[in-house]
């Protein structure tokens, strides 16, 4: 589905990525794990067009969208959930999950049944469907997470990305959000995690990859790397 | 109290006639942080292509969506030559461009339509109405009318159609908006159409009541920025309140002081309120970041 | 090259001085008057576009204030003219003041639609307030008498010469000084302006005040030489062209003020006849095309990339040959003017030359002024050692942030003893940066208290925090890119200088004294932190491990008492992590406290003597390197899942 080859990307002309290669395959979820700073965010940022790769390639469904704006890459069916959520505050729950399907308006992907999508979303974050009228931004942390993916299921995505969706909210909603993530996975949407809860991440993917400084140190099916003491050391720093 | 009543009115018409124009520097604002500082030029334009129409067709009505369209292709040509390289290079040239770009608007019209004030012939009736015992000119209503109507159109397709959300949500964050697949370029370059188009309509809406020429627009612009900061340059109907606040305090300047100083009132609330509420009174005040 | 320009700027004053003599034509020495007149507005504008970074479409009115307080005073009041001028300055650097009031609240656009707001109401003013003004009519100014007998020309030319060159005087040795480092420093980054002890607010009076004392004195000048002023003369056009030349001859630099100058003084000359205004067409497209061509054959540019550029060029020399009445255009050519500037001349005349000087001689051109005391390294401290620490220095208890409805900061307490290494650690959105901003006064607590060593410092700016002894770097690095790296520990130094302006203005024993010890201090911070090679680089330049060096040397040039470093490690190779550990243990060992906020773990664990650690805004954990990394709450923040992550 998603092949990333020799990546390097950065902010100014400092890169944070040093040569990244990895890929997704259809219908089988992926987790980058690492500690802050490590790059995850920015791996994602240059996958969706958000920063400009300088180096590499990017290819979707075997076709190079390396260096594309970030709307015609989202135009391909590729959602990008981001870091803290960047849901619309200002607009109703509704106008965000509609916006979410954008690209099906303007025919730039195949339209399809949206209100029935709609209806579905609220199905699967009932939240949201009490909610639809509120605007956004009133939303708690953990309603405005779902939300956010929610409106990136709204593409009808190929594949989706999900940037910390567990970011800043109470450990209880965290189960929730991985709760959702699992569920997801059961449905067969191909995605690819980024996360600092490492353990809960690996428990919902296939395969992990891990981190440090820009490069890929670890990587191995999800089960084998949550009992790797690199992946401890990685984080807290003992073990060394 | 007649008197009082007819300055109101006329108070309320050069009110609405700031609101539009201001209300066309918040679109862009929102979408782009950017705004055009020869908005006063795309007024200037509208009335005058607006008077060139008039003289050929000899309907009103008719010159409007000429006008709509002159100011939009104004708009766009500013967007591309003026703002697009500028939020490129992530610079602040756009101010001087903006500027550039009005001054050469207002030297080609000079060169068009002349340096003199020109008489824009009213479509109503010039003759006043008397309305609860005060003299109202009929063009003052059509004015307060037709802003309204226009404000009301744009925000009620900025609500209810996709590509108005598509708007209001690169305003909110340009980057997320990108990423739900909207091309924000071109929802700025719309923007500024938009906003031009605003400007180049209340030019044909207040010709009729003063006079035409390719100079109106300067100081027309700039108190209509006064009224965009008293309402916020992020609150959507604040521009209403600001400029009633602002036409208002004008028409009485002018009939109590004099009519030389009516532009003072607007200038000094603008100074006053960018030194002690720069977000305006009806704005929120942002968390700085670092 | 110092002795070329000596020599060049001799034989240019020696030119200027003899040229009544050698050409006492009253038209051109009056076009030279005016260059001057416009020469002293542009350094005065270049203060504030240059070096604060603000667009001020305000100095047509200043300069209206200046001519009109000038004339008045010498026609109306019947003052001598000596006491004119004074007055002129000061009243317009009064209005100068006013002016700054808006310019501490607000920036960029708005500041420029102020600004222009300013300078519209100030025509107004002049238009309508005729007992004083004599309103649209204008006022009469006639030159002033010299021993007996009026002022001719060719004696007011030589006035304004030396006017000029005391101006120059005056501005060049305040920018080159610390005060024109501040301004700079603005530009760069105001809120670390303030984390360094300089206010941002007395910057920017200063700065403007200043600014617009030129813009009197310019003023006043040219009230004389016109021997006659009217509003209308003082209009948006006028500003503009100010702000076309100070950009167009070149930001930063005296020399681009005066080309400016010139450049717009002759404009409307040049501009009266066709013929020359054709000719200087083809030869600045020729000129345009030849640089592209080298450009294009040495592949610095792809021809695609020079397309707009060319065809625009192509347009205009076709206009400048169709179009029959100049005087027509002459608004859309200096619209045109403008726009050729702001994207194809951003550095204007004077930048682009040094630009095109550098490429082939690099040693000739320094950008900035280089500095070369050099550093030692053990020489670093300049305040004895505070000792061997131990006894509370910081105190912050019960700290709530509340941003809207989102606590980024929940009833946290933190204290840090003197001479020793505290960290801070917790997963991203735990709160740490905002601990940070909170400490330094950048945000104001909703609840809670702090103390620094004894003393409240809750509420107090953040300026006034730093020069109590509390340094600190930026997650986001906040350097003063366009200033060199010593330039930028020399604003740290701001607190050593004990100076007036006087003393800056004439360069006393004094200044040069304490100049130059700020400068050994300087460099010897840099080579504490292995810059000592770089102190001539610009910081933008810097490699981004190196940015983070730089500003821990700035911080250190405060000599705090208590540091706090913000992700310090971040873009630093791990090969160089041992080096930075050492530095660190090197400033605690100095008796200065250091609170730690880094994501490299062996970094924290290996340095600091106590860890605090946040999530979620709460601190939920605080010991020792060995206590924290088996507490399990922590390692439940960081892993998560396993362990109930639930927070006490």
């Amino acid at each position: 589905m998603l092949t990333i080859d020799n990546l390097h990307a950065g902010y100014g002309c400092v890169d944070v990525l040093h040569g990244i290669s990895f890929s997704v395959p259809k219908a089988s979820v992926v987790c980058l794990i690492g500690s802050n700073g490590a790059g995850k965010t920015t791996t994602m940022r240059a996958i969706s067009g958000m920063i400009k790769p300088s180096r590499g390639a990017v290819l979707l469904d075997g076709q190079d969208i390396t260096g594309f704006d970030a709307y015609r890459i989202c135009r391909r069916g590729l959602a990008h959930s981001p870091e803290g959520r960047r849901i619309f505050a200002n607009l109703s729950v509704t106008d965000n999950l509609l916006l979410g399907a954008f690209p099906r308006f303007t025919g730039n992907r195949s339209k399809g049944d949206v209100q029935g999508d709609l209806e579905q979303a609220m199905e699967l974050f009932p939240r949201l469907r009490e909610r639809r009228q509120q605007l956004a931004g009133t939303l708690s942390g953990g309603e405005q997470q779902m939300l956010a993916m929610a409106r990136a299921l709204m593409l009808n995505p190929g594949m989706i990305l999900l940037d910390e969706p567990s970011m800043g909210l109470a450990p209880i909603l965290v189960e929730e959000v991985f709760r959702i993530i699992a569920d997801l996975r059961q449905r067969g949407v191909t995605m690819l995690l980024v996360e600092q809860f490492a353990a809960a991440a690996l428990s919902v993917s296939d395969y992990g990859y891990v981190l440090e400084n820009g490069r890929i140190s670890v990587h191995g099916p999800a089960e084998q790397l949550r009992d790797d003491p690199a992946v401890h050391a990685a984080y807290l720093g003992c073990g060394h | 109290m007649d008197m009082l009543l007819q300055i109101l009115f006329s108070g309320i018409a050069l009110g609405m006639i700031y609101a539009v124009i201001a209300f066309g520097y918040q679109l862009t604002f929102a979408t782009s942080g950017t705004l055009n500082f020869g908005q006063g030029e795309a007024l200037a334009i509208g009335a005058l292509i607006g008077l060139s129409v008039v003289d050929r067709i000899g309907n009103y009505w008719l010159t409007i969506p000429v006008v709509l369209l002159a100011g939009a292709i104004y708009g766009i040509g500013v967007e591309r030559l003026g703002v697009r390289p500028a939020l490129k290079a992530k610079s602040e040239g756009w101010i001087m461009a903006t500027i550039a770009l009005g001054i050469i608007m207002k030297n080609i019209a000079e060169n068009i339509w002349g340096r003199d004030d020109l008489k824009f012939p009213s479509p109503v009736s010039e003759a006043p109405l008397h309305l609860f015992g005060a003299s109202v000119l009929p063009m003052e209503i059509i004015v307060i009318v037709g802003a309204l109507a226009l404000m009301l159109a744009v925000e009620l397709f900025n609500r209810k159609s996709i590509y108005g959300k598509a708007i209001a949500a690169t305003a909110a964050d340009r980057e997320a908006a990108g990423l739900m697949g909207i091309n924000t370029g071109q929802v700025i370059t719309f923007s500024y159409a938009l906003s031009c188009a605003a400007a180049a309509f209340a030019g044909i809406l207040i010709a009729p009541l003063t006079l035409t020429g390719a100079s109106m627009g300067a100081a027309l612009g700039l108190k209509a920025f006064a009224v965009a900061i008293i309402g916020g340059l992020t609150s959507g109907l604040g521009v209403i309140i600001g400029g009633l606040i602002l036409g208002l305090a004008e028409t009485f300047t002018g009939f109590y002081l004099s009519t030389g100083y009516k532009d003072v009132p607007g200038l000094v609330l603008l100074l006053l309120v960018l030194a002690f509420k720069p977000a305006g009174l009806f704005g929120k005040t942002a968390i700085k970041k670092v | 090259m110092k002795i070329t320009r000596l020599v060049f700027s001799g034989l240019l004053l020696l030119g200027l001085a003899l040229f009544p003599l050698l050409l006492p034509n009253p038209y051109y020495i009056h076009l030279l008057v005016v260059i001057g007149i416009y020469a002293i507005l542009l350094f005065g504008l270049d203060i504030v576009v240059g070096y604060t970074g603000e667009i001020s479409l305000g100095h047509a009115g200043l300069f209206g204030i200046g001519a009109y307080t000038a004339g008045i005073v010498f026609t109306t009041v019947g003052a001598p003219f000596w006491l004119a001028l004074p007055a002129a300055i000061a009243v317009t650097a009064a209005f100068g003041a006013v002016l700054a009031m808006p310019a501490l609240r607000v920036t960029g656009p708005y500041l420029a639609m102020v600004t222009l707001a300013f300078g519209t109401i100030v025509q107004i003013l002049i238009n309508e307030m005729d007992f004083l003004t004599r309103g649209p009519q204008g006022l009469q100014v006639l030159k002033p008498m010299l021993l007996e007998h009026r002022m001719t020309v060719v004696d007011f030319y030589y006035f304004t010469l030396a006017s000029v060159l005391l101006a120059l005087l005056v501005v060049h040795h305040t920018l080159k000084s610390y005060i024109g480092r501040s301004f700079e420093a603005l530009r760069g980054s105001p809120v670390a302006c303030d984390c360094m002890g300089v206010s941002v607010y007395r910057s920017k009076v200063l700065a403007f005040v200043m600014s617009a004392g030129f813009a009197g004195l310019a003023g006043g000048l040219y009230a004389f030489s016109e021997e006659y002023i009217a509003p209308s003369s003082f209009n948006f056009e006028l500003a503009i062209l100010f702000l076309l030349a100070v950009t167009l001859g070149g930001r930063k630099t005296r020399s681009g003020s005066v080309l400016g100058a010139a450049i717009v003084v002759l404009l409307p000359n040049l501009l009266s006849d066709i013929d020359l205004f054709r000719q200087l067409t083809v030869l600045i497209a020729c000129l345009v095309a030849i640089g592209a061509g080298y450009a294009v054959l040495r592949t610095r540019t792809t021809l695609r990339q020079l397309t707009v550029p060319l065809v625009a060029l192509a347009v205009f020399v076709i206009f400048a040959f169709t179009l029959e009445d100049i005087a027509e255009h002459r608004l859309s050519i200096f619209g045109l003017l403008i726009l050729g500037v702001v994207y194809y001349l951003p550095d204007g005349i004077v930048g682009y030359l040094r630009a095109l000087v550098k490429r082939f001689r690099p040693q000739w051109v320094p950008a900035h002024e280089t500095i070369a005391e050099h550093g030692d390294a053990a020489n670093v401290w300049s305040a004895p050692s505070c000792g061997a620490g131990g006894e509370p220095l910081l105190e912050a208890s019960g700290i709530v942030m509340q941003f809207g409805g989102l606590k980024a900061l929940n009833e946290v307490d933190l204290q840090v003893a003197a001479g020793r290494i505290h960290g801070l650690i917790g997963p991203n959105g735990s709160g740490k940066s905002t601990m940070m901003n909170v400490l330094t006064g950048i945000y104001t607590p909703t609840q809670g208290d702090i103390s620094f060593a004894g003393q409240s410092i809750g509420g107090c700016t953040s300026s006034h925090i730093a020069l109590r002894g509390v340094a600190r770097t930026f997650q986001n690095v906040q350097l003063f890119g366009e200033m060199t790296a010593i330039e930028n520990v020399m604003v740290g130094l701001t607190h050593t200088y004990e100076l007036t302006l006087i003393d800056v203005v004439l360069r006393t024993g004094r200044y040069r004294r304490q100049e130059h010890e700020a400068r050994v201090s300087a460099a010897n911070l840099l080579d504490f932190v292995g810059l000592g090679d770089m102190h001539n680089e610009e910081a933008r330049h810097l490699p981004y491990g190196k940015q983070r060096l730089l500003e821990i040397a700035r911080a250190l040039a405060l000599s705090p008492s208590l540091l706090l470093l913000d992700e310090p490690a971040a873009g630093i190779p791990p090969a160089d992590l041992p080096e930075l550990t050492a530095m660190i243990r090197k400033i605690r060992e100095h008796g200065i406290a250091v609170v730690l906020i880094e994501h490299h773990m062996d970094l924290v664990m290996g340095v600091c003597d106590r860890i605090s650690v946040l999530d979620f805004g709460q601190k939920i954990a605080e010991g020792a390197a060995g206590e924290i990394q088996s507490d399990p709450r922590v390692i439940a923040a960081y892993l998560g899942g396993e362990a109930t992550a639930q927070p006490a």
